[in-house]
């Protein structure tokens, strides 16, 4: 059975005059342990269908099925539990509260949950070593890099064990090298650790490390690829990708 | 509820100085409020003490309700009822003495400034009380001039046994020779001076007087007790009380005054630190929009969000509040400090230390961190309705606010209205309520009256910048978010508000009174006892002195005033007795109603003249009649006018023929002398001969009119000044407010900024941008806030008038020019912080911030 499954989502945007249609009918499924990632040009509603499959906006019509759950049948306090123990969130810019350090920011969804500090730190700090920031557990935001931050984002989301993990442009804002990092992180995210892993970018090289691109243009799915396993190691994959992309423009 | 915490705790230490601003608008609001509430109780305190004085082995006190003398045959009358097992009869009065009296040396503080002169009869009261002499031996019948005092008077006077202790009476300087020392004092009170009944009667005057008559139960059980008391009080009529003498009831008026004045600049205080609450929240939220949003989507439920900034709020209530507990003793102290002197000096009582009472504590906490959560809670709601859409794309999470005005407009119409009809009532809590109405009612019609006032104001300030693209920015800026720009400028309207009602209150106060000081002071020379207006405290002088000063070569006329204790109604009335002749001439009451044809009218029968303030509580007007408390029965006079002097304005008091005064009051004492000087006399030798005429009542001090005026004036400067200062510490609040609201605005469009730069804005320009806002804002506040305070000013005059003090309406010009000044200023202050962000910003980082 499916992780997630999305059925014949539309989201439009503002009435009358002003609509905007962000989704048309869209429908995917997401297995567990999958890497999926979806494409487009700027306005195709990626980052809307991500928001909606992470129950964080509701569509206009349609339905996202979690666990067989219905999204939109549930009140808020039942969504916000989910988002707290089913998905992991990572986003493009602010990922971090500023304010709390990085073992304290990994341990957040758990803390919420209402997990004992100590347990919770304790989690906290295993996903911080296991990505390799040990040595920073006790910086703030505003004495990591970019990366390293995106490093910590990834953490938080894992920490509290949820199946799926959505990333919205999770390598937008970084370096060529940190880019990598991140993905070859998330990779590790769905082979190593199983868990589920959809991620909006506009990057073919990123999106070269997935199991499966969805290409979305003006709010609907118009193509579909499975890349071959570890395509994102000589390039082949990028440029694939970014040839797909190309045709999609014309 | 521990992530709450964390986080709260890491926010505020994030932002120190704006959680120091917020800290300390709670701080100062509960200072005033807690501070003040210590110090007066410790008056009425000490007030209560020297009532509690009188006890001991005595079961009651009979006394007049009024305090005064009365006929000592009445003793036997309380002796006959059935019960009553022992009387004892007392003639105590309280002298002040004047400064320096006792010592002579300016330099040292007074060992005391007054002594209650005691007239006992030996054989009752050595029966009733046991006196334990240390020294020499007690008084006995038949004792002249001989006196028993404690051991601690004695020691203060460095005095003993055989030794002369000397004090002021009306009969001239009397010395008594020192008989015996008893025990130290230990109660609260004046150090007694014990002597003969007939000795106390001779040197004060009072031939057959006394006022108070101890008494000594047989039963022992509480029912038959109170049937004794109830059958000496039947015996001896309702002029008469069961209690002990208290010299100090007609302080307990002003007293009543000055604590609803703190108790009101406190919790205008608190007011204001809640709108800075409110603003300083309303502006965090918005700055941690994206974080809340983050937090939301990682799965913090609406109630945690509401927790985290509730216990933001709550830290800092809790520590505002307990910073403004210990500053609230500290000021309490520095009161009594500051003010023990001179209460002791006027009204001779020990304060002692501030009062904290439980209930004033816990009062004070409860409204502390009350208002801070209240203030906090409105934001901390909206925060928690932030979706985690609204932080990762904030445009489409916007609420319109524009139909909030719709209903908020109307409803602060109809209070503006209802504030004004409130004045025509003439009832004091009906215009104070409408005083808060109207305040209420302007800030909720503020959000309509924005936009085009900010048209208005950025027309002007389009001439003054010369680049009109600055003020049409800040323009629309403001009109965006009308609700936001309202609530800013009101902070700013309160405290121009205030302003301007303390500048106008303090003009009419000021003129109101100098003009009856001017009138009632304004002979050439006035001879005042130790205490102005507790009359009944100082000791005056018999006949003998007015004559020996009109006597002097030089003087013209002399007029007196005597004093009797009444009550009119169960309230305590200083009873004034005049001249009717003499006393227009050199002195002169302020008419409300009547006229100086009301002076001739006191020799008619029994007429009166009440003052305004007693005239409101009795309800008395020109032409009824009011019931005197005499000691001997109750006698009506009729009203002849209703007017005042400046020395009692503030007193329930009535002015009666000094002849009535010695018919019904038995009264003839001098408490007060004025004298005008003769045409062309001179006046080095007058004063002279008058100094020496009062050689011998050192209870009085010569002191000419116009020093006395100039005195007086200054006492008004001192207040008003302290006042001002008070005033302008709610101005601090104002302009945190504005802080706020502006750097909300310079977040908010951040990426607008970074547009601005992007095509060629320079960064002064995007700092005149924000003062031009800041500026719009103030011009808002002050403008409303003057028409409060303007409409406030006229409240309190109302109020004023309707207690009894008539005064005159004075613009506050001096008060609108200061307004308008500070409101120019405030905005340029507020603009610095916010406008240096703002053109701080680096263009790229703007652009990308979304």
């Amino acid at each position: 059975m499916s992780l997630i499954s999305a059925v014949n989502l539309n989201k439009v945007y503002g009435s009358g005059d002003t609509a905007v249609t962000a989704l048309k009918g869209v429908s995917l499924q997401v297995e567990p342990g999958e890497f999926m990632a979806i494409m487009g040009p700027s306005g195709c509603g990626k980052s809307t269908l991500l928001h909606l499959l992470g129950g964080l906006d509701r569509p206009t019509s349609g339905a996202v099925m979690i666990d067989g759950h219905n999204l939109s049948d549930l009140p808020d306090n039942k969504l916000t539990e989910i988002r707290r123990r089913r998905i992991g969130f990572i986003f493009q810019f602010f990922n971090l509260i500023p304010v709390l350090n990085a073992v304290e920011n990994t341990a957040l969804p758990i803390t919420l949950d209402g997990v004992r500090p100590g347990e919770a730190k304790a989690r906290a700090t295993e996903w911080l070593r296991k990505i390799g920031l040990g040595d920073r557990l006790d910086h703030r935001p505003d004495q990591l890099s970019g990366g390293q931050q995106q490093r910590v984002a990834v953490a938080r989301a894992l920490v509290a064990d949820p199946a799926l993990i959505l990333a919205d442009e999770p390598t937008g804002n970084l370096d060529t090298r940190a880019s990598e990092e991140i993905a070859a992180l998330l990779r590790q995210v769905a082979n190593e650790w199983g868990r589920a892993v959809v991620i909006v970018t506009h990057d073919p090289r990123i999106a070269a490390y997935a199991d499966r691109i969805i290409f979305l243009k003006d709010g609907a799915i118009v193509d579909q690829t499975v890349l071959e396993p570890r395509s994102y190691d000589n390039g082949q994959g990028a440029e694939m990708v970014a040839g797909k992309l190309q045709a999609m423009g014309d | 509820m521990n992530i709450q915490l964390t986080l709260a705790a890491r926010y505020l230490r994030g932002r120190k100085l704006r959680t120091a601003l917020t800290t300390l608008a709670i701080f100062f609001g509960v200072l005033v409020l807690f501070g003040m509430n210590t110090l007066l109780p410790a008056f009425t305190r000490a007030f209560q003490g020297n009532i509690l004085a009188a006890a001991g082995q005595v079961d009651a006190t009979v006394t007049l309700k009024t305090g005064d003398a009365f006929d000592a045959a009445v003793a036997d009358r309380v002796a006959g009822v059935e019960g009553v097992r022992a009387v004892s009869r007392l003639l105590d009065r309280t002298i002040n003495l004047p400064v320096d009296y006792l010592d002579n040396d300016p330099a040292l503080p007074d060992p005391a400034t007054a002594l209650s002169l005691v007239g006992l009869d030996v054989a009752q009261a050595t029966a009733l009380h046991a006196y334990q002499v240390s020294d020499g031996r007690f008084l006995e019948a038949g004792d002249t001039d001989a006196t028993v005092i404690s051991r601690s008077l004695a020691e203060l006077l460095g005095l003993g046994v055989g030794d002369g202790l000397t004090l002021p009476t009306p009969t001239g300087e009397q010395t008594l020779t020192i008989v015996g020392l008893l025990p130290p004092r230990t109660q609260l009170g004046d150090e007694e001076v014990l002597v003969t009944l007939p000795q106390a009667q001779a040197m004060l005057a009072m031939p057959g007087l006394i006022n108070a008559v101890e008494t000594n139960f047989e039963p022992v059980n509480e029912a038959e007790r109170a049937a004794v008391e109830d059958a000496i009080l039947a015996e001896l009529g309702d002029t008469f009380q069961l209690g002990a003498l208290s010299s100090n009831i007609e302080l307990l008026a002003n007293l009543t005054v000055a604590q609803g004045i703190f108790t009101l600049l406190g919790v205008l205080a608190l007011l204001m630190g809640g709108f800075i609450i409110f603003n300083t929240f309303r502006t965090v939220v918005t700055e941690r929009r994206r974080d809340i949003g983050m937090l939301r989507t990682l799965g913090a439920s609406r109630r945690t969000i509401l927790g985290t900034f509730l216990a933001e709020g709550l830290i800092q209530g809790v520590v505002g509040t307990a910073l403004g507990l210990l500053g609230g003793y500290g000021l309490g102290w520095l009161g009594v400090t500051a003010l023990a002197p001179l209460m002791s000096r006027m009204i001779h009582l020990d304060i002692g230390a501030p009062v904290v009472s439980p209930a004033l504590v816990i009062g004070s906490v409860i409204v502390g961190v009350g208002v801070t959560l209240l203030a906090g809670l409105l934001p901390a709601i909206s925060a928690g309705r932030v979706t985690p859409m609204e932080a990762l794309r904030p445009a489409i999470g916007a609420v319109s606010l524009r139909r909030l005005t719709g209903v908020g407009f109307w409803i602060g119409v109809v209070m503006i209205g209802l504030a004004i009809a409130a004045l025509v009532t003439r009832n004091v809590s009906v215009i104070a309520l409408g005083a808060v109405l109207f305040i209420a009612g302007l800030v909720l019609i503020a959000p309509v009256l924005v936009t085009p006032v900010a048209r208005f104001f950025s027309g002007l300030l389009a001439a003054v910048f010369a680049r009109s693209g600055t003020a049409q920015l800040a323009e629309g800026n403001l009109t965006r978010q009308p609700s936001r720009a309202a609530i800013t400028a009101s902070t700013m309207l309160i405290g121009i508000a205030i302003l301007i009602m303390a500048a106008s209150i303090i003009g009419s106060v000021t003129i109101g009174f100098s003009n009856v000081l001017r009138k009632s002071l304004g002979s050439d020379y006035i001879f005042v006892p130790p205490s102005i207006a507790v009359w009944g405290s100082d000791v005056g002088s018999g006949a003998e002195l007015a004559d020996s000063l009109r006597a002097v070569e030089g003087v013209g006329l002399v007029t007196t005033l005597r004093f009797a204790p009444t009550q009119v109604d169960d309230t305590a009335v200083s009873l004034l007795g005049i001249d009717p002749a003499t006393y227009p001439q050199v002195s002169g009451l302020t008419f409300s109603q009547g006229d100086s044809a009301a002076y001739d009218a006191l020799l008619d029968g029994r007429g009166i003249i009440v003052n305004p303030l007693l005239s409101a509580q009795s309800g008395a007007e020109l032409g009824q009649s009011v019931e005197l408390v005499t000691p001997t029965g109750t006698q009506t006079y009729t009203v002849v006018g209703v007017g005042g002097d400046y020395l009692n304005a503030k007193l329930a008091t009535a002015y009666i023929s000094q002849a009535n005064l010695a018919t019904d009051f038995n009264r003839t004492e001098d408490v007060l002398l004025q004298v005008n000087l003769a045409e062309g006399a001179d006046r080095e030798a007058a004063e002279a001969g008058m100094q020496a005429a009062i050689r011998n009542y050192p209870q009085f001090r010569m002191i000419s009119g116009q020093e006395y005026i100039d005195e007086n004036l200054s006492i008004f400067d001192a207040a008003f000044s302290a006042m001002y200062i008070l005033v302008l510490f709610l101005a601090i609040p104002s302009v945190i407010g504005m802080v706020n609201t502006l750097a909300i605005g310079v977040i908010e469009r951040t990426r607008e900024i970074g547009m601005l730069r992007a095509v060629g804005a320079t960064r002064s320009q995007i700092r005149r941008v924000v003062l031009a806002e800041a500026l719009i804002l103030s011009a808002l506040g002050t403008v409303f806030g003057v028409i409060a305070g303007l409409y406030l000013g006229y409240v309190g005059m109302t109020t004023f008038e309707t207690l009894g003090y008539p005064m005159e309406y004075v613009f506050p010009t001096t008060g609108v020019i200061v307004a308008l000044v500070a409101g120019l200023l405030f905005g340029v202050l507020a603009a610095i912080i916010p406008a240096r962000q703002a053109s701080r910003l680096e263009v790229v980082q703007a652009l990308r911030y979304e």
